[in-house]
């Protein structure tokens, strides 16, 4: 990273004041499919629009929602392959740190590490910022459930729920409505999909959303089966 | 500011729409630049690659002429694009196979090979000081434990598992006539999947081939290796093809 050809940032201040590539990045992130996050009183759950371009791609091995750690997973809107970087990175250093301390690296260290690496690249000579915003869901080291979306400028906030990518707007507008603090994880599992419904492009199935859940009782995060997601999709119907 | 606007069409940085322009040229190059289009599909236990053979100079040495290439004894990809360009990616891909396989002490798997070499095309996209390379690979090769494979990976450095996918130029054509048949596609045997391609390609086309204008590779089940047609081969298919289509 940082190429010795361009030792000077390609982020550079306009003459408002502006940081203008972090705002275009953050323009890339509208306009990728639909993601969002619901945090309850006793777990976290994550939910993209897998919709894609074509019937001839194999949707099955195809993964949007990725585990991090045991109790923690992204997911993105945005520029899929900068995706992937952060992904890659994440992994290795929650690795470093399980070698070093024996414990699995907590939510909040990790949001840390990834949104320092998504601010170096706005810095950095001769590269991009990242074209993704994340959405963290994790069950910390005391057990609280915790979300957090990460931004091109690696700025990082914790939400109770929160929207990205296109339509992001009504589906805050939406979740806003609907959240309670005292919401369970079985209601969350359900008011995301809802969420998710309501932008959709055509019909919404169990083969083109993927959901990710993390629950307080056993700090696990796992991806939903399609047959349990067609199971919450029944009971919305 | 006005140096901006003007800057994002030179490198790797985002336009005011969150576009990276490089990006998109170089899909432009890959597509438009060899005039080829890639057929790839998938079948029951075998897959299969197709694309056309044009030696642009009567003087030049056919043998020599090809975009399809083994990456291992078990996987190859057909790539479109730049020629330089592609090559350039053959190698890595080659040399990265290789390098798996000496760390880990087993032959690299499809999906891992992909999932690197769309890394790699990533990181041009996101560095200034290296443009992406105009090029698109079909990748194909029989999994152990998942069976036939094809992956298709762009400048971007998006990858996907497809059922059946196409590139070059008339990608958009052979998608068409792809998708219409996917369903079907899980269950063809190796000729049929054969077959398929190569149907698609001229109907793509809108022309008919003798053996000697298009390659075809295949690796069929999973002790396959990828293995390029003979020219003979490719006849017999296309006999059977035109038999088909009298019957």
């Amino acid at each position: 990273m940082g190429d010795s050809a361009y030792s000077f940032s390609l982020t550079t201040f306009s003459r408002t004041g502006k940081l203008l590539q972090i705002e275009y990045a953050l323009n890339a992130v509208a306009n990728g499919r639909t993601s969002l996050g619901i945090c309850a009183a006793d777990g976290v759950v994550i939910a993209t629009d897998k919709k894609l371009s074509s019937t001839l791609v194999d949707t099955d091995q195809v993964c949007k929602v990725e585990k991090i750690t045991k109790g923690s997973g992204f997911v993105y809107s945005g520029v899929g392959p900068d995706y992937r970087v952060l992904v890659r990175k994440a992994r290795k250093s929650s690795q470093a740190y399980y070698r070093q301390y024996m414990e699995d690296k907590p939510v909040s260290q990790l949001v840390k590490t990834t949104a320092g690496v998504m601010q170096e690249y706005t810095q950095s000579g001769g590269v991009r910022p990242f074209g993704v915003s994340l959405l963290v869901a994790g069950v910390d080291g005391d057990g609280t459930p915790r979300l957090y979306q990460v931004d091109p400028s690696g700025a990082y906030f914790g939400w109770k729920a929160t929207a990205i990518g296109k339509n992001y707007v009504n589906a805050k507008n939406f979740l806003e409505k609907r959240y309670q603090d005292d919401m369970e994880l079985e209601d969350a599992i359900h008011t995301a999909l809802l969420t998710l419904r309501e932008g959709f492009e055509g019909e919404m199935t169990n083969k083109n959303i993927e959901v990710g859940v993390v629950s307080k009782s056993d700090g696990e995060f796992r991806l939903l089966s399609p047959e349990q997601i067609q199971d919450y999709l029944d009971e919305a119907n | 500011m006005s140096r901006d606007s003007n800057y994002d069409h030179h490198i790797s940085i985002f336009s005011p729409q969150g576009r990276l322009y490089q990006m998109e040229y170089a899909f432009k190059a890959a597509s438009s630049s060899s005039g080829l289009t890639g057929v790839a599909i998938r079948g029951s236990d075998s897959c299969v690659v197709v694309t056309q053979k044009k030696v642009p100079d009567r003087l030049m040495d056919p043998k020599s002429v090809t975009h399809v290439y083994s990456i291992t004894t078990k996987i190859g990809v057909l790539v479109t694009g730049m020629f330089a360009d592609c090559r350039a990616q053959i190698q890595r891909a080659r040399y990265e196979a290789q390098d798996f396989r000496f760390k880990y002490g087993y032959d690299i798997p499809v999906h891992v090979l992909a999932k690197r070499i769309a890394d790699i095309a990533q990181v041009y996209t996101q560095s200034a000081s290296m443009r992406p390379l105009a090029t698109v690979c079909l990748i194909i090769g029989v999994d152990d434990e998942r069976g036939p494979q094809v992956f298709k990976v762009d400048c971007a450095g998006h990858y996907l598992p497809f059922f059946a996918a196409a590139s070059g130029a008339k990608e958009q054509e052979a998608v068409n006539f792809l998708e219409k048949k996917v369903d079907d596609m899980k269950e063809y045997s190796f000729d049929q999947t054969v077959r398929a391609a190569i149907m698609c390609l001229g109907t793509v086309l809108g022309s008919d081939f003798r053996g000697t204008e298009i390659e075809v590779a295949t690796v069929q089940g999973k002790n396959g290796t990828f293995t390029v047609m003979t020219e003979d081969d490719i006849e017999a298919h296309l006999n059977a093809i035109a038999d088909d289509a009298d019957a």
